[in-house]
């Protein structure tokens, strides 16, 4: 079988794997919706009749086949506590979610890797401790502490008081510094902590190659080397993180950022969802989220030989 | 492995283990001297209000009159429990599925393993737990269930790696030769030559397991009737705001001395099974 | 019929609106008031406008036919899209209301050519019918059900629109002629909720459900946003004409000067309000404190932060002196009160078919009553700054009895240990509590002090369980799904009577109606029945009484506190933003001192 096509069908099974986990988790096991719709004291038959139209009664599979339809076409339902599409809260919510996290994200990342060079370059004297030993210290405080250090200090007549403690009025670049910045900043600091000594451990695999040695030997820079030698041939491994961390920092991460600044993004739009059981919500951002980071893998794959011809996709599979 | 491991330089790295492992004695300290120390139990309300620190109640007492100290320890207790108990079986799972994986390799029950790993990988954590919780209702252990059922991947792909690496040394093919039945090479042979990687790993999980519960039980997903560090959490920032600290300052503190201390634990075993990887 | 007579007025009122929204647009700045709720509305359809937030928005971009007065008090109903008070016939069952012509719904595509058509008499009694259909699940029906004729008979044959209901109808254009069942003095009161609010058939019929999230209206405002952190309400340009006047609003020129300086003024005041849903009470101190709002309601958690040491009880409110220049206050008694109710419909804490163990459950429910510290409930969450009262008719209410037995309010601790005794109750036996609330840190921290009052009396602290949820609408929906036996509720009062409190515990309007302690006495039923509909007299003050000791008697709700807002507000603001039963009306008198001006952003 030709590996592009092996690719394929391994995402194609994990598609069906996560589909299936959710369905079972969130509509067979989901709330039984029959008894909200039917209000007080219904009787039995007018129970049936209701479970017989939302398909309770049809078979096991059929059902996961109809939930698997539905999800293909983008029909998401409607949402249980306020009537909106779902499809219409997500078009609403991820840009939102976007524009919090993304800059944050970015930024954190890119910073994570120019300390890291410092780190590298400096390894094994005191820049080299001072920054990684930080950064051990880092992760191990809680994103929580982190943000309601930062939102206490920043947001509070106690503190400086810059920033709206929470909130989100953004229509311009203004406003979007006035409620994004202080988000921002917890999640720069955090993904600083967390990428630095991975970055870290990957330049420094690098720079041990001869080919580096060599150019060092001969009296190459620092900038030099590490822009132009070390950097290149880490982009891979660097991007591969930064893509795949996205949607969990897409969902996961701002779950508590949002609904700790009250942004009306995913993270507290599943946040509501979640103590709501809002199932057509929370069901459609967990499948799509997770169909997001199968669709990126399978992406990846394929992109990857184009940009490092080192990388031989049958090399991956034993 | 076990070369990496003698060649290491010890010297220079048992400065910060120690430091780790001080801090973690700390702590259990800590704990255990709150444990014997008599202190009103962590659910009892009292008109004592934003009592300041005292011999009755040495971390002062919250809005209620309840004992910070108690209710620190009792918190403690959980957090421990649950990063023990989910590092224990999701490490279990995540040892026996990544040694079936490895030594099948490329045969079904590894491409099983395989498929199961990158299913669970791509559902949302936070989701999962919550819509886990939703599916079991009333169940007390669902967010520990949660957790398990999602740690234990990496584990997984960790051994699987370990084992196909191993496979190959001549020490399993000769004890494979001799006619060793797998699962007695596995366990015999295998798994002890893993143990610097299994030990990183389940360390990691406990790690992770510990920072959910604070993170879910602050949104209030928590176990509804216990105490933790992330509901002291919650109830401080409305405290904070009056000059009432301590709730916020204990739960922090105990959490960061439990989290940094094992990462320091951690990073020194990782360093002595791969220089590389940790601070020299 | 319908429709061309539709068509007709859409394309008469489309021309004349279509001049005036050229007069309009040339406003030069926008005056934008800014004020925090704390919970965000989960529905915008008026049937559902079951909380504050609710009905806060459903008053605001709905008509409704009264409202209340913006300053009078006691409260006092005023025409809202009415023209006058209602005529009322002699035996008090007939209702004859004119609305004023030439109310328009917002424009909206639902409309023929978008444009919002005129509000009729057939608007209101399809707005009315609409909440007796099964279909749309509606939350304030019990308003309207036994009071008005044919209501229910229409509803259970099948609430078809096609048929009448007789005690609804349109005998003009704008004139509604309403029959009740029996005479009701209190009836105009319903008529200035957000139940009672008018809604075009055609955004119903084009959304269906998702009409909860696009409303369409012909309030003062209408809806440019909204999300769970905040809606944003704009003028509705197909406002009627409808002028401010401070002596109408029952104000008087030297109390309110500033609020003088808008007479004649057209409403709404403001062109854009913006409502933000803060929950959490530090948060909301936070944005008002960092001029994000204009006005909140002070969270009663950090009163002792806002107040000054020498406010007590029901003596004047005064703020921290380093607050009064910036900010101005207003203390207002509750209309309404809280209390925690047990689910009478669970058998292991509420009615059971075996005699014996319907005694011993009255017996621990009156133990747990014992078991409850109001005085500490009221000092730590509302800096004593509540009334604690006993039985379930509150203070703001005419029928009060400050001489009620407070028995049922006095911490007893030993006197619930020894009644559980009595009853054969142990640790082993007792049986599990489920409290339900809406997530947040101060009903967690409640939580947490009835189960340490609980512990008190020897009740094991397992034994007592929270169940969260994310709002207080999905609290109140998850009443009747979910398996709570613990219920704390607030009441807020619809109308200034106290058979608004009393209907708590009447037993048609169990849950999902507002009796969600399920109590269901026949005796109080017939006693409430009879003295709903009396106008205030002695007979009546006696009857109510009785009501209340059967509620009291029957342990079926630790009752009660009634709280006092302290609302606080910027004095940039032009603004008296009390809601105690005027609800949101006050939004469409609010503006900024400095109009004109938009409010700078920090």
């Amino acid at each position: 079988m030709p590996i592009y096509l092996r690719k394929t069908l391994h995402s194609l099974s994990l598609l069906l794997g996560v589909t299936f986990i959710s369905f079972l988790l969130m509509v067979y096991f989901g709330p039984d919706r029959s008894y909200a719709i039917a209000g007080k004291n219904p009787d039995t038959a007018q129970l049936e009749e209701i479970r017989q139209q939302l398909g309770y009664d049809q078979p096991f599979l059929n059902r996961y086949f109809t939930y698997i339809k539905d999800l293909a076409s983008l029909n998401l339902g409607q949402s249980e506590s306020n009537g909106k599409p779902v499809s219409q809260l997500l078009a609403e919510t991820i840009p939102v979610s976007l524009m919090v996290l993304l800059p944050g994200f970015l930024v954190g990342n890119l910073l994570a890797l120019l300390l890291a060079m410092v780190a590298a370059w400096y390894r094994h004297s005191w820049p080299d401790r001072l920054l990684t030993n930080l950064s051990l210290a880092g992760v191990s405080v809680s994103f929580l502490i982190i943000i309601i250090l930062l939102s206490t200090w920043l947001c509070t007549p106690q503190g400086l008081n810059l920033f709206p403690s929470r909130g989100w009025r953004v229509d311009s670049l203004a406003s979007w510094f006035t409620y994004a910045t202080v988000p921002s900043l917890a999640l720069i600091i955090v993904t600083v902590f967390f990428n630095l000594r991975f970055y870290r451990a990957l330049l420094l695999d690098e720079m041990q190659q001869d080919y580096i040695r060599t150019a060092r030997a001969y009296g190459a820079g620092p900038f030099s080397i590490m822009f132009k030698e070390a950097l290149p041939n880490t982009l891979i491994p660097f991007l591969t993180r930064l893509l795949f961390s996205l949607p969990a920092i897409l969902v996961s991460g701002s779950l508590l950022l949002e609904s700790y600044f009250g942004i009306p993004g995913v993270g507290k739009v599943s946040f509501d969802a979640i103590f709501n059981a809002d199932q057509p919500v929370l069901n459609a951002i967990v499948s799509l989220s997770a169909i997001l980071v199968i669709v990126i893998a399978w992406l990846a794959d394929f992109i990857y030989p184009y940009l490092d011809p080192r990388i031989n996709l049958q090399a991956e599979t034993p | 492995m076990t070369a990496s491991l003698k060649s290491a330089k010890f010297s220079s790295r048992y400065k910060l283990p120690a430091l780790g492992t001080l801090i973690f004695i700390g702590f259990i300290g800590i704990l255990l001297t709150l444990a014997v120390y008599p202190l009103a139990e962590w659910q009892t309300i009292s008109p004592d209000r934003f009592a300041g620190i005292s011999l009755e109640h040495p971390l002062g007492t919250n809005a209620l009159g309840q004992d910070i100290a108690s209710r620190a320890e009792k918190a403690s207790w959980h957090s421990l429990r649950i990063g023990f108990l989910v590092a224990l079986c999701a490490g279990l799972l995540g040892v026996s599925l990544g040694l079936l994986s490895g030594w099948y390799a490329g045969r079904w029950p590894d491409t099983v393993i395989l498929w199961l790993t990158g299913v669970m990988e791509a559902i949302p954590f936070y989701l999962f737990v919550a819509a886990l919780a939703y599916a079991l209702r009333q169940f007390n252990w669902s967010m520990e269930l949660a957790m398990v059922i999602t740690f234990w991947t990496t584990m997984a792909r960790l051994i699987r790696a370990e084992v196909i690496r191993l496979k190959q040394r001549d020490f399993i093919l000769s004890a494979r030769a001799i006619g060793l039945s797998p699962g007695r090479t596995l366990t015999a042979h295998i798994l002890p030559n893993t143990l610097p990687v299994l030990l990183v790993q389940l360390s990691m999980i406990f790690i992770a397991a510990i920072k959910a519960e604070v993170i879910l039980s602050f949104l209030g997903l928590g176990n509804n009737s216990n105490i933790s560090w992330g509901q002291m959490i919650s109830e401080s920032t409305h405290e904070v705001i009056s000059g009432h600290y301590m709730n916020f300052v204990s739960a922090s503190i105990l959490l960061f001395m439990l989290i940094y201390s094992i990462s320091l634990i951690t990073d020194s075993l990782q360093t002595r099974s791969d220089p590389r990887q940790g601070i020299a | 019929m319908l429709p061309r007579t539709l068509c007709l007025i859409v394309l008469g009122t489309s021309l004349l609106w279509g001049c005036d929204k050229n007069a309009d647009s040339e406003a030069t700045t926008e005056v934008v008031f800014r004020h925090a709720l704390e919970d965000s509305p989960i529905s915008l359809d008026p049937a559902h406008a079951a909380t504050v937030s609710a009905k806060f928005l459903a008053v605001n971009l709905y008509d409704t036919l009264y409202r209340y007065k913006y300053l009078a008090r006691p409260y006092e109903l005023v025409p809202n899209l009415a023209t006058s008070l209602p005529q009322i016939s002699t035996d008090g069952l007939e209702y004859t209301i004119q609305i004023q012509a030439g109310t328009y719904f917002q424009d909206d595509p639902v409309f023929i050519n978008g444009s919002g058509r005129e509000v009729t008499a057939a608007d209101f009694i399809y707005s009315i019918k609409r909440q007796l259909d099964p279909q749309t699940r509606a939350q304030g029906a019990w308003l309207w059900v036994d009071n008005i004729a044919g209501l229910k008979a229409w509803s259970e044959a099948g609430a078809d629109y096609r048929l009448p209901v007789s005690g609804l109808q349109a005998p003009s254009r704008y004139a509604i002629k309403i029959t009740l069942n029996h005479a009701n003095p209190y009836f105009t009161h319903s008529l200035a909720q957000g139940f009672a609010a008018i809604v075009p058939v055609e955004a119903i019929s084009k959304w269906g459900r998702e009409f909860s999230s696009r409303p369409v209206g012909s309030g003062p405002f209408q809806l440019a946003s909204f999300n769970t952190s905040q809606a944003v309400l704009v003028r509705n340009k197909n406002y009627r004409e409808d002028f401010f006047s401070l002596e109408s609003e029952g104000g008087i020129q030297e109390n309110h000067p500033r609020l003088a300086s808008n007479n004649g003024q057209k409403l709404p005041l403001s062109d854009r309000i913006e409502l933000l849903f803060i929950k959490d009470d530090v948060a909301r101190w936070n944005a008002l404190e960092s001029d994000a709002v204009d006005s909140i309601l002070a969270p009663a958690t950090l009163l002792t932060q806002i107040l000054t040491t020498d406010s007590e009880a029901n003596t004047r409110f005064k703020l921290k002196p380093a607050l009064t220049e910036k900010y101005e206050l207003l203390a207002a008694r509750e209309a309404g009160f809280v209390r925690i109710n047990f689910n009478m419909d669970d058998a292991n804490i509420g009615y059971s078919t075996d005699p014996e163990r319907n005694q011993a459950n009255l017996a621990l429910r009156c133990a747990i009553r014992k078991s409850y510290n109001w005085k500490a409930r009221n000092q730590i969450f509302s800096q004593g700054s509540g009334q604690v009262f006993a039985g379930i008719i509150p203070p703001i209410v005419y029928e009060f009895d400050p001489e009620f037995s407070p028995e049922s309010i006095r911490h007893d601790p030993s006197g619930a240990r020894e009644l559980l005794r009595q009853h054969g109750w142990n640790a082993d036996n007792l049986p599990m509590l489920t409290y339900g609330y809406s997530v947040s840190v101060t009903q967690n921290q409640m939580f947490e002090q009835f189960r340490g009052f609980l512990i008190e009396i020897g009740y094991p602290a397992e034994k007592i369980q929270a169940r969260k949820f994310a709002n207080f609408g999905d609290f109140l929906r998850a009443l009747h799904e979910n398996n709570l036996n613990t219920i704390p509720s607030g009441w807020e009062m619809d109308y200034p009577d106290a058979s608004d409190t009393l209907q708590l515990y009447y037993g048609p309007n169990r849950t999902p109606g507002s009796n969600n302690a399920n109590f269901n006495n026949p005796e109080y039923d017939r006693l409430f029945r009879k003295a709903r509909y009396m106008p205030q007299s002695p007979e009546r003050t006696t009857t109510l009484a009785q009501l209340n000791q059967i509620v009291t008697d029957a342990c079926v709700t630790i009752s009660g506190l009634a709280r006092t807002r302290i609302f606080i507000w910027n004095k940039r603001a032009n603004v008296i933003p009390d809601r105690a039963f005027t609800g949101g009306y006050f939004l469409r008198f609010a503006t900024l001192n400095t109009a004109g001006n938009k409010p700078e952003s920090p």
